[in-house]
């Protein structure tokens, strides 16, 4: 097992603008010069109160490096128990940083990726250590001991939980609940623990905080990890043996203000490591000239839409689709454009560029409506292509898991129900609330102890016809239940897949809503409980943009 | 500067009207606009644009603040106000970015001010600064502290800064706007609650009726208050997924639970006026472009469906957001009505519609030469029109 290399010192972004000002200013003032990097370095990574260097998140990569594979933890006769802290720390003049740090015996790593096989139990333990709260708040005092995770507890940045999207597990307090399970940074670790059932579609997902009131600023410091469930192979042959390159798209904001939106500005980083060309060096992907390589590319961004790219000099290249949000598609078309919304996953083929042949891999700029945040192209990545590239391991062959592709939802649907994206704004710049209606209901926002917005039961086949009525696009996510994307945009998909999110673009101001519909089956008992839907834009979901699906045992 | 295409005879009253405005002082109806930009140099502007017999809008006259806006900020706020001080006929205009609040001679032109508040609400209001007045004095709401400035009201449209009022909503919200009838101020906080004061001492006291509005369950918080001529209605708009307004009866000088009036699925209604004869209710369908007009019983109090226009011409491509209504006229219902197009591209206009009571409702609908595009502003969320309507 390697640990991946993290050990940094600054992120390329306090080099970027402010960040970087109270450096720069003592510079010029003590005559230093540009070839004093190291001084620069030192002020920039000034943190704030010695206790939390302590306690805090390890450093992430230097510009230019050469991305890595986050560390795998790889379940054991059965079952993966592993430990993780959650952590924040707060550097002056820079963004906040949220961490998931495992401890690897001889040093801690941030965000492994945890790898289990169908039929595999996690046993995950999360203590929850992230002290920030906003600069011009007050914590809120801790829930009263005993505090039960199960029972909720204060709305605060504190305060956490998982999400393991998309996995299709049950909506318990330890496994898939999302909206109750509240573990406050007095309690002691809490268990996450559940089997991934034995027909589980091999691919990728990922985990992330999912409380109400601090997702987003969790998220958006990098608190946000992998899941891969194996056996794709054995679904897709084509991918085994090939280097298996692990991908994680993040977006930090250099104004955490909860209120602010359109928000401040991002940057995007893979792997930790920003993306911020021409300002910085781009992060390296290192390949074999012409080789192919297996990627599995999670947007772990709380905000941004990916239209991803891999360019050889100014030409797309196509990619060979593999899944989609963790579910292994029908029919492996090429691509030229893989377009994420922000939670989405997508594992493709690459092949790579000949030696010395210019590349990269680009966020092209996304048409996301007038009233949502700006959206530019960005090189993530350069792709160097070179006879001694170091690239990830292969793909291991023979690991359990499925060996036929996702059952699909049946042919016609006992129930059609139509929901929509709204907002309420009363200003500007907000602040807003966001609205995911069920239509014929009085548009609320989500309360966690509102009663379901839709309440059906086991056996039935559900179509949504989910529409866009803001100036924005949305990203519709579901829990516990992957769904068949039948029609984006009012156009019938030739060839529909299964997707956990998706999303609905944004309204032009004139004529019928965007809309897209989904196929919800039912029809699996182990489907019965209470799921949450929302937007995948954590600040939306967070303000409103959520609803409850009560499954009701038949 | 870009004027509209008008018709001949109409250009010629315009150049009529400007050449009387020049000759003889400022127009006697003109419409006013707060030019904000958000820049720190140079200070905003106002802009007095004389307004045409036909509706149509002559070559402004620039007045500089000597403050600077912010360039948004909430839909409800009033930004601009005219009001008579004794001899005076002044407008106030408050400068969000700057933190202050000017007083301007709506004939003279002559500056006044701007003037601040305390130390704490030197604070940038990112919001804007919502503004009332009564008889003796104006009350600013800083957005950026939280505080209402009480400010006495001088000659020749001077203002003093008197004290801070801490006000907050149940739940901690700051003020999102205020209006005055008589000594009852209400404030609409950003919180979902509303709240009434006696502002006749001039620093304001609660009447003790605070209280969540009706749908701010539902996250519908309000934004604008309009009050009947009577104060007996108090009217607020809601920032809402569709167009939903409020009102509560305050005839006892306490607010009463509010009703809930939808009045179609345009999206937001945060700014509401009433006409002048109070018989047509005017909200801004902020977020979706629009303009409703609703039927209003100013015995009862009651909102009875009306029209709602079409999405405003570049609703999109050119604006994004409409700030409040303003109607030309001050009888009846107003005559033509202007509404404030913020800007998507750096450029805001100005939208102009004609109401028209048919036998089964009404319609609403943008006139030929609309938009107005030689608005300096980039940021256009507050006019005004003189004289204003009697109440």
């Amino acid at each position: 097992m390697t640990v991946q290399q993290q050990r940094g010192h600054c992120r390329a972004g306090a080099w970027r603008r402010h960040s970087c000002l109270l450096a720069g200013t003592l510079a010029r003032a003590w005559h230093f010069h540009a070839a004093s990097p190291a001084l620069l370095i030192c002020a920039c990574c000034l943190t704030l109160p010695a206790a939390h260097a302590q306690t805090g998140c390890l450093g992430r990569p230097y510009p230019n490096t050469v991305i890595q594979n986050p560390l795998d933890l790889t379940a054991s006769n059965g079952v993966l128990k592993a430990e993780l802290t959650l952590r924040s720390q707060e550097m002056l003049e820079l963004p906040l940083k949220a961490c998931y740090v495992y401890d690897a015996g001889s040093e801690q790593v941030e965000a492994p990726t945890l790898r289990l096989a169908p039929g595999d139990t996690l046993d995950l333990s999360l203590k929850n250590e992230f002290s920030y709260f906003r600069h011009h708040t007050t914590p809120p005092p801790p829930s009263p001991p005993p505090h039960d995770p199960c029972t909720g507890g204060n709305t605060a940045t504190t305060s956490t939980n998982i999400d393991f999207h998309g996995l299709n597990i049950p909506p318990d307090c330890h496994a898939g609940e999302a909206t109750i399970t509240t573990i406050e940074n007095t309690d002691p670790p809490f268990t996450y623990k559940f089997q991934i059932p034995q027909d589980h579609p091999p691919g990728m997902y990922w985990y992330h905080p999912l409380r109400l009131g601090s997702a987003t600023v969790q998220l958006n410091g990098g608190a946000s990890g992998v899941i891969i469930v194996s056996g794709i192979e054995k679904v897709k042959p084509e991918v085994a043996g090939l280097p298996e390159r692990i991908l994680v798209v993040r977006q930090q904001f250099d104004d955490d203000d909860p209120e602010a939106w359109p928000p401040g500005e991002s940057e995007l980083s893979l792997n930790f490591e920003l993306s911020v060309s021409p300002h910085r060096p781009s992060p390296v992907i290192q390949m074999k000239p012409g080789a192919k390589e297996f990627w599995r590319v999670a947007n772990a961004a709380s905000q941004a839409f990916l239209a991803l790219r891999v360019m050889f000099g100014k030409t797309a290249q196509p990619v060979k689709l593999i899944a989609l949000d963790g579910v292994p598609v029908r029919k492996s078309v090429d691509l030229r454009t893989i377009e994420l919304p922000p939670g989405g996953r997508a594992e493709f083929i690459v092949t790579g560029p000949a030696a010395g042949q210019e590349a990269r891999l680009l966020q092209t700029e996304v048409e996301i409506g007038r009233t949502g945040p700006e959206s530019d192209e960005q090189e993530l990545a350069k792709i160097v292509a070179t006879p001694d590239a170091k690239v990830p391991p292969a793909l291991v062959g023979g690991m359990p898991g499925a060996t036929a592709p996702a059952p699909r939802p049946a042919a016609r649907p006992t129930v059609v129900r139509k929901l929509y994206f709204a907002e309420a704004n009363n200003g500007t710049i907000g602040p807003t609330r966001y609205f995911l209606a069920v239509e014929g209901q009085t548009p609320r926002t989500f309360k966690p102890s509102a009663p379901p917005a839709v309440v059906t039961k086991v056996g039935a086949v559900e179509d949504w016809i989910i529409a866009n009525r803001t100036g924005e696009n949305h990203a519709f996510s579901m829990h516990g239940v992957h769904f068949l994307l039948l029609a984006a945009d009012g156009k019938t998909l030739l060839n529909p897949e299964m997707r956990d999110t998706v999303t609905v673009p944004a309204w032009e101001g004139e004529g019928p809503y965007p809309t897209v519909r989904l196929r919800l089956d039912f029809r699996d008992p182990r489907t019965a409980g209470t799921h949450v839907f929302h937007c995948h834009i954590l600040h939306h979901a967070e303000t409103g943009g959520m609803g409850k699906l009560q499954v009701n045992p038949q | 500067m870009k004027l509209p295409a008008i018709l001949p005879v109409a250009a010629l009253v315009i150049v009529v009207i400007v050449a009387s405005a020049t000759a003889g002082g400022a127009p006697s109806h003109f419409l006013v606009t707060n030019d904000d930009q958000g820049t720190v140099f140079p200070p905003s502007t106002l802009s007095f644009y004389p307004i045409a017999p036909d509706g149509s809008l002559a070559a402004p006259a620039h007045v500089s603040t000597g403050g600077n806006g912010v360039a948004g900020g909430f839909f409800g706020a009033n930004r601009l106000l005219i009001a008579p001080n004794g001899p005076d006929e002044c407008l106030y205009a408050s400068n969000a970015q700057s933190e202050n609040v000017s007083g301007i001679d709506i004939h003279t032109h002559k500056l006044a001010g701007p003037v601040r508040g305390s130390v704490p609400d030197h604070k940038l209001a990112r919001n804007g600064i919502a503004l009332a007045v009564s008889a003796t004095h104006l009350y600013a709401a800083f957005s950026g502290s939280g505080n209402i400035g009480v400010f006495e009201r001088q000659p020749a449209c001077a203002l003093k800064f008197i004290a801070d009022f801490p006000a907050k909503g149940l739940a901690g919200g700051f003020a999102e706007s205020l209006a005055i009838h008589g000594n009852m101020m209400i404030a609409a906080y950003g919180d979902g609650s509303i709240e009434s004061f006696d502002v006749s001492a001039g620093m304001p006291r609660s009447n003790g009726d605070a209280q969540n509005s009706t749908r701010a369950q539902d996250d519908y918080f309000p934004d604008s208050i309009d009050i009947t001529s009577d104060g007996h209605y108090a009217i607020f708009g809601s920032g809402s997924a569709d167009a939903a307004v409020q009102v509560s009866d305050i005839s006892s000088g306490k607010l009463t639970p509010t009703l809930v009036y939808t009045l179609g699925t345009a999206w937001n209604s945060s700014s509401v006026r009433l006409s002048p004869d109070e018989r047509v209710l005017y909200i801004s369908n902020n977020s979706a472009g629009r303009v409703t007009a609703a039927f209003f019983d100013k015995n009862t109090g009651k909102v009875r469906q009306g029209c709602t226009s079409a999405p405003l011409k570049g609703y999109y491509e050119q604006f994004t957001y409409l700030g409040a209504v303003a109607t030309g006229l001050s009888t009846g219902t107003g005559g033509l009505l202007y509404v404030p197009e913020f800007n998507a591209q750096k450029k805001s206009y100005l939208g102009v519609l004609r109401f028209i009571a048919t036998p089964t409702g009404c319609t609403l609908t943008e006139i030929a030469h609309s938009p107005f595009a030689g608005v300096p502003g980039s940021a256009l969320l507050s006019i005004a029109v003189y004289p204003p309507r009697p109440f």
